[in-house]
């Protein structure tokens, strides 16, 4: 039996108020445990597409939505539970962290699902698992960007969400952090869906890859098929990232 | 660069040890006092020099802090001068302002911002002016640092001309900053959404 479908989108389409057509019928399912790789040039709509997972976008949802989420599709009535299964960590972490401390921050998705009771305990559980217990009473401007990103990730965490969605984890990281917070994503069993040009990441961590360019999907498959193809990842803006290059004989 | 408001108020010092209710509740008072009573500027003073003195910090940045913050008193109390023995009325307000803005100052610097946000809070300040003073504190910091930056990038392209090229494009700086700040906005409005806001 397979695993039961975690995200489900029919032909998604969005277009901006100005009239930019970003989505022009998406379709794809995500199964529970996958982890899965948008990956496309700048402006392909991956950051528009993971904003309709948890009904960020649109603006007015209507009234049978593309995205289905577990089951339930992203319509106004079932928006409270949508964002409780889908966690969303955004690509510019000062956008995020929005709270005077560290340990507010992270308790704010709890406190809004409200069990207060709890709050705490997540709160302690989240920062341990991104390995910055001890940074409670910190503010956010004076962490690193490394750092920031691991509260972010642990402000979602704390929610305790079904399906992990990730833009552009590793941007704006160094080799370290980078590789610090890949291992951390490799620890979190839960569903994951991450737009990234981090192509290393993508065959390292992800199970499928999806490529999506001018609003279309144009190819869904393994991590090493899809990256290794160099023509397919040229003609995309991207290229075969150096750990699926063959060696050459000098 | 790292701007901060108040980068005294996680030092260690008998006035940083008192709970934060007690520290707001005395800085109101004084407030109170110095504004209401003719002559309590003097008892106020002696209490604002021996809190300065317990707190541990350096006193020329509390000066700097003051200077910084004294024009727009002066503002005021400059129109004073034009009445009738103003000047009186003007070493007054001089006087009283600068004791309020020490008040402000020291109470910033010896009690961490989330502790008196804490306290607004618990005492049922309006949960809608709480997070605003929350939020403003928070991307005080950011948009500085984005202005910051923006005004960097200018200075590098714009070596050799005039002063007016130089105040256009000032106000080409800040309108960017004003559209940057309403886009950054909404995207902090769809982070909260995204963790349960309603």
């Amino acid at each position: 039996m397979s695993p039961p479908t975690a995200v489900e989108l029919r032909n998604l389409r969005f277009r901006y108020p100005d009239g930019a057509e970003a989505l022009r019928g998406i379709s794809f399912s995500v199964s529970e445990g996958e982890c899965v790789a948008l990956i496309g040039p700048n402006g392909a709509g991956k950051s528009t597409l993971l904003m309709h997972l948890n009904g960020i976008l649109p603006d007015r949802l209507p009234a049978v939505p593309a995205v289905t989420v577990f089951g339930r599709p992203v319509t106004e009535d079932n928006l409270a539970a949508v964002r409780r299964d889908v966690g969303l960590l955004f690509q510019d972490a000062d956008d995020q962290l929005f709270c005077p401390t560290v340990y507010e921050d992270v308790a704010f998705g709890p406190q809004q699902f409200g069990d207060d009771a709890s709050v705490p305990g997540r709160v302690a559980e989240a920062l341990g698992k991104v390995g910055l217990s001890g940074f409670e009473q910190r503010a956010p401007h004076h962490l690193s960007g490394g750092e920031k990103r691991r509260v972010c990730l642990a402000g979602v965490l704390a929610c305790t969400p079904r399906v992990l969605v990730l833009d552009e984890p590793t941007s704006d990281l160094d080799p370290r952090g980078k590789r610090e917070l890949k291992e951390l994503l490799r620890n979190i069993p839960t569903t994951k869906i991450i737009a990234t040009h981090d192509l290393e990441l993508v065959v390292e961590l992800c199970t499928r890859a999806i490529l999506i360019d001018g609003g279309s999907v144009v190819a869904d498959g393994p991590p090493r098929t899809l990256l290794g193809d160099e023509v397919l990842m040229l003609a995309h803006g991207l290229e075969r990232p150096h750990i699926l290059q063959h060696h050459h004989p000098h | 660069m790292i701007f901060s408001l108040d980068p005294h108020s996680r030092i260690d010092s008998p006035v940083h040890r008192l709970p934060a209710w007690a520290k707001l509740a005395a800085a109101l008072a004084l407030l109170v006092a110095t504004v209401t009573t003719p002559r309590a500027f003097i008892p106020v003073g002696v209490v604002l020099i021996a809190v300065v003195a317990l707190s541990r910090i350096p006193v020329l940045f509390l000066l700097k802090r003051l200077l910084l913050l004294e024009p727009l008193a002066l503002g005021v109390a400059l129109l004073a001068l034009l009445q009738e023995g103003g000047v009186r009325i003007f070493a007054l307000i001089v006087v009283k302002a600068t004791l309020c803005l020490l008040t402000v100052i020291l109470l910033s610097n010896t009690t961490p911002f989330a502790d008196l946000l804490r306290v607004l809070r618990r005492v049922r300040v309006p949960a809608l002016l709480v997070t605003t003073l929350a939020l403003m504190y928070r991307y005080l910091f950011v948009l500085a640092e984005e202005g910051e930056r923006m005004r960097r990038a200018r200075a590098c392209r714009t070596y050799g001309v005039g002063r007016s090229h130089a105040w256009k494009s000032l106000a080409s700086v800040v309108g960017r900053l004003f559209v940057r700040s309403t886009e950054r906005a909404e995207r902090i409005h769809a982070a909260m959404c995204a963790r349960g806001w309603r």
